[in-house]
C-alpha cells in the first residue's frame, strides 16, 4: 500500500503517479515491512524510474513552436514548451520583453512576479493568479519545474495586459502577440473551386487595404500593416493554387499557383463589422488566343464576321443622350438597312487591358492655374495612381501612353493602346474656362455626327473577299485606322455612364458631367473610349484639389470603381441598362464630396 | 376664208405670248434674287444694306455658348457674307460679352466647296493664345461653325485651318480634321431642357448690339 504524505507533493493523486510532478520535489514513499520482499521489487522499478526521470530533466516536457512577439520595434521569439499536453512558457523568458521582475518564492509553492509597484502571486497547483489584488483565471496551473516557473501561454493574453502600459493581446491562432499601438489585421483566407475558376478570398479585420502582385509563379499578397495575424488555412492543391503561405518577417500572404493558372483580378470589398474582403478571381490559362491586334492604318478580321449580337434594341441609357428622332441612327451603316450598325460590330471583350492616357505633356503643357499648377502634370500625376491601383487591386494590365514628361502626339496615343489590345481607354485631362467659377469633373465620348459621312464610307469599305494561301477566299473587314472608334461609341456611351456615376458619388461634377465631344484622342481608340476632364484648374479652389493627393485618390476611387462595373456588366452581357444614382451626370450638383 | 384664218393667226400668237407670260415672263418678273446676287442668305433676316445675324459667347457660368443677334452689313455674295459673319464673330464683343475666341486671331481667308464646305483660315493666335481648355477649345472651334452654319444654312459644314494648314486640333482635343456641323448642344437655350444630339435651338434674341 501506498500511502501518500499530506500535504502531498505536486503530481500524486490517488496512486496515480504525475510524471511531470515526479521530476521537482521528491517523492516521499513509507513501505510496511511485511511487504517487503514485494515491495523490494517495486521500489528497485521506482527507483530505476526515478533515476532515470532525474537523468533525464527534459522527459515529458516537449519544445514547442515559438510564440512571436510583435512590437513597434520588431520582432522577437518566445519559445514555449509542451508540459501535461499543455502549452507553456517559462517565466524567465516574460521578464525581459515584459518588464517583469522575479521576486521570492513564498511558503505553498508561490511566486511573486513585480512590474514596477504592481505584483503577480502564482501558486503551483493552483489556477488562479492574483494579479495586483485581482484574480486571474489560467487554463491550466503554474508548474514549477527544477527551479524554473512555467506558466500557461494565455497568462501572457489574460494577466500580463492587467500591468502592461501598453495595448497587448495574445492571438493564440497564429501564435502572435501583439504589444504596443501597431497594426495586426487578423486575415482568414477561404478557396473555392468553381469549374475551372478559382476564387480566393480573404476577410481582414480590421480593414486594411492589401496590394496584390503577381510574381512569376506565385501572387504576393501585401498589407500596409506592421504584421499579420493569418488563421492557418488548409488549401488543397489544385491546377490553379498549390498553396497558401504567409511570411513571417512581412506582412505578406503568398499564392503559390498552379500549372493552369493564366490570370486573376481582384477586387475589394467591404465588409461588415469594420472588414473588407479581398476577392481574387482565378482563371485558367485560356485555351483560344486573343484576336488579332489592329493596326494604325487597317483593321483586319478574319472571317466569317463575328457574331453580331442580335440589334439588341437596347434600352436607353439614362443620362446618356439620345439621338433626336429624325437624326442619323448612331453609327448605322446608311447604305444598307440590314447591315448592322457600327458600334454593333464590336465583339463582346473581357477586360484585360486598360489603356490610361495622361493629356498633354512635354511641349504642350496643356492649361495652367491661377497657381501655376500645369495640366500635364495633374494627368501623369493621377494616371501614375490610377495605373498602381489597376493593376494592385484588379490585377489588369495597364498600358500608359506616357509615363513621363515627353511630348506624344494624338494619334500616336490611340495606337499605343491598340497596340498593346488594351479593352478600354482613359484619356486623363484638365479643364480650364476664362470664367473663373467654372467648376466639375465632366466625361466625354466620341459624337458621332461629325463622322456620318465617314460611316457612311465605312460601309462601302466593309467585308472585302481577298484570295487566301492554299486557294479559296476570305473576308476581311477593313476598317480605317481614323474610323476605329465609331464601332464602340454604343459601348463607350455605357461606359463613359458608369464614369460619370461613379466620379459624381465622389467629386464635385459639372453641371453637364456627360457630353459627346469630336475629340481626336477618341477617334483612333479600337475600343470603347472615354474622355475625363477632372475638374477646372482655373478655378483657385479646383486647382487645389486637383493637385492633392486626396483629390486624386477620390478621382482614382471613382474610376477604379467605373472599371469595376463596366467589367463586371460586360461579364454579364450587358443585360440592363446600366443605374445611374442621384446626382448623376446631368443632373449632378456642382458640389460633391471626396471619398 | 382669210378672215377666220386671220382670227385663227391672232389667237395663236395671243395664246403663245399668254403662255410665255405665263410660265417664263411672270416667275422672272417675281422671282427672288439669290444669294449670289447679294440678297440675304435665309438664316438671316434682311434689313436693307444690314442683315442680322446670331454670333456666340461664353455665358455668364462659363459652361455655355450663348447666341446674340448682331447686325452686320450685307454683303453682296454668300462668301463676302460668310467671311463678314466669322469676322464679326472673331472681334472682340462689347462689355459684358466674353468672346470664345483668344484674343488677337484674324481671319486669314474663307473658301467655300461646291459641296456646302466652309474653310476658314485662322491666323496662329487662336492656339497660341488659347487657354487650353477642353471646354474653351469646343466653345472657341464650335462658335466659328455655329456662327457660319447657322447664319448661311446653304454652308452646312466648316473646316478650321490655322495660317492655312489643316491642324488635328487647336489645343489638343477637338477634332479639325474633317469639316465640322453645326453643334448646338453648346448653345444654352434658357427656355429647355439641354440639348440633344443634332437639335436645334432658338438661340436667345436679346440683347441686340450694332457692329
Amino acid at each position: 500500500m501506498v500511502v501518500l504524505p499530506q500535504p502531498g507533493p505536486p503530481g500524486t493523486h490517488a496512486g496515480k503517479v504525475d510524471p511531470y510532478a515526479m521530476i521537482g520535489p521528491t517523492v516521499h514513499v513509507r513501505i510496511p515491512a511485511q511487504h517487503t520482499k514485494h515491495m523490494f521489487n517495486r521500489r528497485l522499478r521506482l527507483a530505476v524510474y526515478g533515476l532515470l526521470l532525474l537523468a533525464v530533466p527534459s522527459l515529458g516536457q516537449t519544445p514547442d513552436q515559438a510564440l512571436t512577439l510583435v512590437t513597434a520595434e520588431g520582432r522577437s521569439q518566445l519559445q514555449t514548451v509542451t508540459l501535461d499536453g499543455r502549452r507553456m512558457v517559462a517565466l524567465e523568458r516574460l521578464t525581459g520583453p515584459f518588464g517583469l521582475t522575479i521576486g521570492g518564492e513564498l511558503g505553498n509553492s508561490s511566486l511573486t512576479l513585480s512590474r514596477g509597484d504592481q505584483v503577480i502571486v502564482l501558486t503551483a497547483n493552483e489556477g488562479l493568479v492574483s494579479v495586483d489584488g485581482q484574480l486571474v483565471s489560467l487554463p491550466s496551473s503554474p508548474i514549477e519545474q527544477n527551479g524554473t516557473w512555467y506558466v500557461p501561454v494565455d497568462f501572457i493574453g489574460r494577466a500580463l495586459p492587467l500591468v502592461s502600459d501598453e495595448p497587448l493581446e495574445l492571438r493564440r491562432r497564429s501564435g502572435l502577440v501583439v504589444m504596443g499601438d501597431i497594426r495586426v489585421p487578423q486575415v482568414v483566407a477561404r478557396y473555392r473551386r468553381t469549374g475551372r475558376q478559382g476564387r480566393l478570398g480573404f476577410m481582414v479585420t480590421p480593414a486594411i487595404e492589401p496590394t496584390v502582385e503577381r510574381q512569376d509563379d506565385r501572387l504576393v499578397i501585401t498589407f500596409d500593416a506592421d504584421a499579420l495575424d493569418l488563421a492557418p488555412t488548409n488549401v488543397s492543391p489544385d491546377p490553379l493554387v498549390v498553396g497558401l503561405a504567409a511570411d513571417q518577417n512581412r506582412p505578406v500572404v503568398t499564392v503559390e499557383l498552379g500549372a493552369e493558372f493564366g490570370s486573376y483580378a481582384s477586387v475589394v470589398e467591404p465588409a461588415l463589422g469594420n472588414a473588407i474582403e479581398l476577392v481574387i478571381d482565378l482563371e485558367p490559362t485560356a485555351p483560344a488566343p486573343p484576336p488579332p491586334a489592329p493596326t494604325r492604318t487597317t483593321e483586319l478580321r478574319p472571317t466569317p464576321p463575328p457574331p453580331v449580337t442580335p440589334p439588341a434594341p437596347q434600352p436607353p441609357l439614362a443620362g446618356v443622350p439620345a439621338p433626336p428622332a429624325g437624326a442619323p441612327a448612331p453609327a448605322a451603316t446608311a447604305g444598307d438597312p440590314d447591315l448592322p450598325a457600327l458600334s454593333e460590330l464590336a465583339a463582346p471583350r473581357t477586360i484585360r487591358a486598360i489603356a490610361i492616357d495622361p493629356g498633354h505633356g512635354g511641349a504642350d503643357t496643356g492649361t495652367r492655374g491661377p497657381g501655376g499648377a500645369l495640366e500635364k502634370d495633374v494627368t501623369l500625376e493621377v494616371a501614375r495612381r490610377l495605373r498602381n491601383a489597376i493593376e494592385s487591386q484588379l490585377g489588369l494590365r495597364v498600358v500608359l501612353t506616357r509615363t513621363s514628361d515627353t511630348t506624344v502626339a494624338l494619334d500616336e496615343r490611340a495606337a499605343i493602346a491598340n497596340n498593346n489590345r488594351a479593352d478600354l481607354f482613359i484619356s486623363l485631362h484638365v479643364n480650364a474656362s476664362v470664367r473663373e467659377t467654372a467648376t466639375g469633373a465632366e466625361v466625354f465620348y466620341l459624337s458621332l455626327a461629325e463622322y456620318d459621312e465617314a460611316a457612311r464610307d465605312l460601309s462601302a469599305l466593309a467585308a472585302e473577299p481577298i484570295p487566301v494561301v492554299g486557294g479559296g477566299s476570305r473576308v476581311l473587314d477593313i476598317v480605317p485606322w481614323e474610323m476605329a472608334q465609331l464601332r464602340y461609341v454604343g459601348e463607350s456611351a455605357r461606359w463613359a455612364t458608369t464614369v460619370a456615376d461613379e466620379l459624381s458619388l465622389r467629386l464635385p461634377m459639372s453641371p453637364r458631367g456627360l457630353q459627346q465631344a469630336p475629340f481626336r484622342v477618341l477617334v483612333g481608340a479600337n475600343m470603347p473610349a472615354v474622355l475625363v476632364e477632372l475638374g477646372f484648374i482655373s478655378n483657385p479652389d479646383q486647382e487645389a484639389q486637383l493637385t492633392s493627393p486626396t483629390f486624386q485618390t477620390a478621382i482614382v476611387n471613382g474610376l477604379l470603381r467605373s472599371i469595376i462595373r463596366y467589367r463586371d456588366e460586360a461579364a454579364r452581357g450587358f443585360v440592363t441598362p446600366t443605374p445611374l444614382t442621384p446626382g448623376a451626370p446631368g443632373a449632378a450638383a456642382p458640389t460633391g464630396r471626396i471619398q | 376664208m382669210k378672215r377666220e384664218l386671220g382670227i385663227y393667226l391672232t389667237l395663236g400668237v395671243a395664246a403663245v405670248v399668254g403662255a410665255w407670260v405665263l410660265f417664263v415672263g411672270l416667275p422672272q418678273w417675281y422671282a427672288e434674287p439669290t444669294g449670289e446676287e447679294g440678297a440675304a442668305p435665309t438664316g438671316m433676316t434682311a434689313d436693307g444694306e444690314f442683315v442680322e445675324a446670331t454670333l456666340f459667347y461664353i455665358s455668364d457660368d462659363g459652361m455655355q455658348l450663348v447666341g446674340f443677334e448682331r447686325r452686320l452689313k450685307r454683303e453682296p455674295s454668300l462668301a463676302e457674307q460668310a467671311r463678314r459673319v466669322v469676322e464679326a464673330q472673331l472681334a472682340e464683343p462689347p462689355p459684358p460679352l466674353l468672346s470664345p475666341i483668344p484674343r488677337g486671331t484674324r481671319l486669314n481667308g474663307l473658301y467655300l466647296t461646291d459641296r456646302g464646305e466652309a474653310f476658314v483660315d485662322l491666323s496662329e493666335e487662336v492656339t497660341l493664345a488659347h487657354s487650353g481648355g477642353s471646354l474653351e477649345e469646343l466653345f472657341t472651334v464650335y462658335a466659328v461653325v455655329n456662327a457660319v452654319t447657322t447664319n448661311l444654312p446653304t454652308i452646312s459644314a466648316v473646316q478650321i485651318l490655322v495660317n492655312g494648314t489643316e491642324v488635328d486640333t487647336l489645343v489638343g482635343h477637338v477634332d479639325l480634321q474633317n469639316p465640322l456641323a453645326g453643334n448646338m448642344r453648346l448653345v444654352a437655350d434658357p427656355d429647355a431642357e439641354p440639348a440633344l444630339e443634332g437639335d436645334t435651338v432658338p438661340l436667345a434674341t436679346t440683347p441686340t448690339t450694332t457692329s
